[in-house]
């Protein structure tokens, strides 16, 4: 059972929950998936998994970013349900319909979701009934076709007609999914997209054809229909034609919808809309009539539009006027196919400043769904939209989400009575030492008692070092030798500086390579014997494609191995060999975005002083620079 | 094509005309003239900049993340906080004439009121609109009070001492929200709380180094507990329920600042 579908504005107003659902949801999961998802830009993932005790959800959601408004789903997640992506496909479509910004109560939307969550019902309970085998066929298809008009660069934007004339079966409800919910698709797709391959490249040939001729158009139906015939399994007659005659009635409704909303709908969707009538068509004979119906009064609008839509011409003849003379009108709205090009630009840009390969592809994903369907302002080109909102993008996640006021919490563990434990962590050869230094400088300039604690009790010459640290800035340091257990010698060093009044203990552990389990698991042992203040994660701000690595083994590695329930992961981030970088920062985005813990320093240099805040402004500004 | 040339043709004889009727002026009275130009464009950009900030009518509501915004902002706008809220995830924004003015006969002016989510990585987005901002009612949970003392003081540390802040003394209110429960504390306990953090506050933010967290301006006076009777701006003290919709103090202070 669905537990309870929302819609609401950007903005935070509810405009519309199920009240027959009304199942009181446990703790909140909508708060949470939009604090620690939507805003951490992840928005371009398929679900989001919400667990409090006594329940386990998972959320679905997608957005109408044309209207600023999101929908979503939640459902007990040992449920598996397979209809939800559909019907909150269609629940999007037909809420767009209605939606006024100026209105805020929507009680006449109850109906209608009644309607289309029965349909959604039934239609899986179809899916799953008519065969077992046939069910992956049936489902393979219906990713592919979302897949194309994310993944199809070029043809788009034939006459609406080719996706209305596909009658009124399940496949209507598919196509209308296609155009608004790519961001939902997107996941599901790429795991089964390979299942229908053959089904695809066929039917791409003829997609690309010609697009405004209605003769043509009806020739393509028949060919396409073979097609399908051929290619695809027997079964999926068998599935498509049962729901089919429920749906007939409805498909009124969707004829009456203003035609911009339709612009978009793209061909080879359409086609595949047709193919599966014809499909039906060749199977069944009784129903052939109101079919034919449909058709034919379609047919008819096809043309009416034709004459009104001659300015939206193949993507692949648009040249530099249809382009201007978009940037001067104002486009329709935004397609995932026209952001690709822009987008894969700025990833480009992104990677070629040192930004983890992965990272910069999913804040792309997350940039594209956030403009989806939006409107291009007069006078802007897409290029310069992608880039604006790729910044703000940028500075949401570079800004931090806790305090890293670490003088503050200095000043509070003080008033406590109880040392400030940082523990420095990070691979080996990264500057730890050198920066812990710094920041013991920095806090003795604050007039904050300070010492140090070497437990890096693994490479020799590591506690000699430290030492002569210590000497210089006057420091005291506690040391226990090489033989002892790391988590043993912070132990002590903490209570001694419980005993002699010391304010903050700053703890230098051993590097380790992420994937060293021993290691691994004594740095665990470590945080959880003396639960530390801050865990800094200590990184080269040179690493590329490895930052994601590190710091994402390492807090796994921290959460598998800790004997805790609630164990303790990477609070915040010092950045080392900030000087060295020149304008390739990416470090910095990729270790933020991975781990969700700010930057709190960046070490820029070899003497003591030479530890900043980092600029979020300026980085943003190189990152895209 | 020939129509283009003869056009540029054209154009260059009118230049030349031009220049030839310059050159005839004596200099003097060119120069005059540019200056009494340049003098007057000076002018009329000096009165439509003293026109806009005169007319500036925004307010804007901030604070934690679920401290009550956007339900304050719903009850402002429509008297009414319709079927609740979630986390924003954009600023809400509206120009209107307050709902408990409708009923009020004669023209109303309307307010600017814009709601900036509370969540932390949002935060940059107030900056835009600080700038033109007519008064900044700072809101906070008077229930869940303690727990985020300490967040909602550095926030409010942080706006107290923005540059477009301090140097345009906008009058801020801080308004305890929530105050139709029981449990939720006065406004003079709330208000001493964060004047002891921001206390606080101003010993871990005075920078020596880079490795500080600097703020454009300082607050209060060295060497004194901090009050808010220090701040170049205004701060004042309210509360409200913007679940009952008790929200006349807010209102009030709307109006202080942008006339109706
Ligand atoms: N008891 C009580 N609850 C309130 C009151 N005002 C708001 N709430 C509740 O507080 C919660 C958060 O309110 P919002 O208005 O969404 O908070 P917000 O400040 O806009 O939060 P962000 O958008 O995340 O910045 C909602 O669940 C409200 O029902 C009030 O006056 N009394
Ligand atoms: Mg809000």
């Amino acid at each position: 059972m669905l537990e309870q579908l929302l819609i609401f504005t950007r903005g935070g107003l509810i405009l519309w929950t199920c009240k027959e659902l009304g199942n009181a949801l446990r703790g909140s999961p909508i708060d949470t998936l939009i604090r620690s998802c939507l805003l951490e830009e992840r928005s371009g993932a398929a679900s989001y998994n919400y667990d409090v005790p006594g329940a386990a959800y998972t959320l679905k959601w997608t957005f109408h970013n044309e209207l600023g408004i999101v929908f979503v789903a939640v459902y007990q997640r040992i449920l598996h349900l397979l209809y939800v992506e559909d019907l909150l496909a269609m629940v999007k479509r037909e809420f767009s319909e209605i939606y006024d910004p100026k209105r805020t109560v929507y009680h006449d939307f109850d109906e209608t979701f009644r309607q289309l969550k029965m349909e959604a019902e039934a239609r899986a309970e179809d899916m799953k009934k008519s065969n077992p085998v046939g069910r992956t066929i049936v489902n393979g298809k219906k990713q592919g076709q979302g897949q194309k008009p994310g993944s199809e660069g070029g043809s788009k934007k034939k006459s609406e007609g080719s996706l209305k004339s596909d009658g009124g079966d399940g496949d209507n409800l598919r196509g209308h999914k296609m155009e608004n919910g790519h961001s939902n698709d997107h996941f599901v797709v790429t795991k089964e997209s390979k299942v229908n391959s053959n089904i695809n490249g066929k039917e791409n040939e003829s997609s690309n054809v010609g697009a405004f001729d209605v003769n043509r158009l009806q020739k393509l139906k028949v060919k396409g229909g073979k097609k399908t015939d051929t290619a695809t399994n027997t079964t999926t007659k068998a599935s498509k034609a049962e729901p089919k005659k429920k749906m007939t009635k409805k498909n009124r409704v969707w004829d009456e919808s203003p035609p911009e909303t339709k612009l978009d709908f793209t061909d080879p969707v359409g086609e595949n809309g047709e193919s599966n009538i014809d499909v039906v068509a060749a199977d069944q004979g009784e129903s052939m009539m109101d079919k034919e119906e449909i058709l034919s009064s379609e047919s008819e609008t096809e043309e009416d539009d034709d004459v009104g839509m001659n300015n939206k011409p193949d993507a692949k003849k648009k040249g530099w006027f249809s382009s201007m003379f978009q940037s001067i009108a104002g486009k329709a709205n935004l397609e995932k196919s026209d952001l690709e090009p822009a987008l894969k630009a700025l990833k480009d840009r992104l990677m070629t400043k040192n930004v983890a390969e992965e990272i910069a592809e999913k804040l792309c994903e997350s940039v594209a769904a956030s403009l989806e369907g939006k409107k291009l302002a007069s006078f802007t080109r897409i290029s310069s939209t992608v880039h604006a909102a790729m910044e703000e993008a940028l500075v949401r996640i570079l800004t931090p989400k806790r305090s890293i006021d670490i003088l503050r919490d200095v000043h509070v563990a003080k008033e406590q009575r109880k040392p400030y434990v940082v523990v420095f962590v990070g691979v080996n050869g990264v500057g730890k030492s050198t920066n812990l230094a710094k920041v013991a400088y920095w806090l003795q300039q604050h007039n904050i008692n300070v010492m140090m604690a070497a437990c890096d009790t693994f490479r020799s010459g590591a506690v000699e070092q430290l030492r002569t640290h210590a000497r210089r800035l006057q420091i005291p340091i506690f040391e226990k030798g090489y033989e002892k257990d790391p988590a043993i010698v912070a132990k002590e060093a903490i209570q001694e500086a419980s005993r002699n009044g010391s304010d903050v203990v700053l703890v230098d552990t051993a590097g380790r390579m992420q994937d060293n389990e021993p290691l691994m698991r004594a740095l665990s042992k470590l945080i959880y014997l003396n639960n530390p203040d801050l865990v800094l994660f200590v990184g080269e701000a040179l690493v590329g494609n490895d930052a994601v690595d590190q710091l994402s083994k390492f807090n796994q590695k921290l959460a598998d191995l800790s004997a805790s329930a609630n164990p303790r992961l990477i609070d915040g981030i010092l950045l080392t060999k900030f000087d060295t970088i020149d304008d390739k920062v990416g470090a910095a985005l990729s270790m933020v975005y991975i781990s969700g813990a700010p930057v709190m320093f960046v070490g820029c240099g070899q003497s003591y002083t030479d530890l900043k805040k980092l600029n979020v402004k300026s980085i943003v500004k190189t990152l895209l620079k | 094509m020939d129509e283009f040339e003869q056009w540029k043709e054209q154009v260059v004889h009118w230049w030349n005309l031009g220049l030839e009727y310059l050159h005839q002026v004596p200099p003097t009275q060119l120069y005059a003239a540019a200056a009494v130009l340049a003098f007057t464009t000076f002018l009329l950009l000096l009165t439509v900049r003293l026109f806009k900030r005169a007319k500036s009518h925004t307010i804007v509501l901030t604070g934690l993340s679920g401290s009550g915004k956007t339900v304050l902002f719903y009850q402002l706008r429509d008297g009414s906080t319709h079927q609740g809220t979630v986390t924003s995830m954009e600023p809400n924004e509206g120009t209107f004439i307050l709902h408990s003015e409708t009923t009020k006969k004669g023209k109303i002016k309307p307010v600017h009121i814009v709601d900036i989510p509370g969540h932390s990585r949002l935060r940059p987005k107030l900056d835009e609109y600080l700038p033109k901002a007519a008064g900044i009612v700072f809101v906070v949970d008077a229930l869940e009070f303690l727990p985020n003392c300490r967040a909602a003081s550095e926030y409010l540390y942080d706006i107290l001492t923005k540059g477009s802040v301090v140097k345009k003394k906008i009058p801020l209110l801080i308004l305890c929200n929530k105050t139709d429960k029981v449990t939720a504390h006065s406004k003079e306990f709330i208000r001493r709380q964060i004047e002891k953090e921001i206390d606080k506050l101003r010993a871990s933010r005075s920078a020596i180094s880079d490795a500080d967290i600097a703020n454009e301006f300082t607050l209060g006076v060295a060497g004194e507990q901090f009050s808010f009777s220090q701040c170049y701006n205004e701060v004042t003290t309210a509360e409200a329920s913007g679940l009952n919709g008790e929200i006349s103090q807010l209102e009030q202070f709307i109006r202080k600042y942008v006339k109706p």
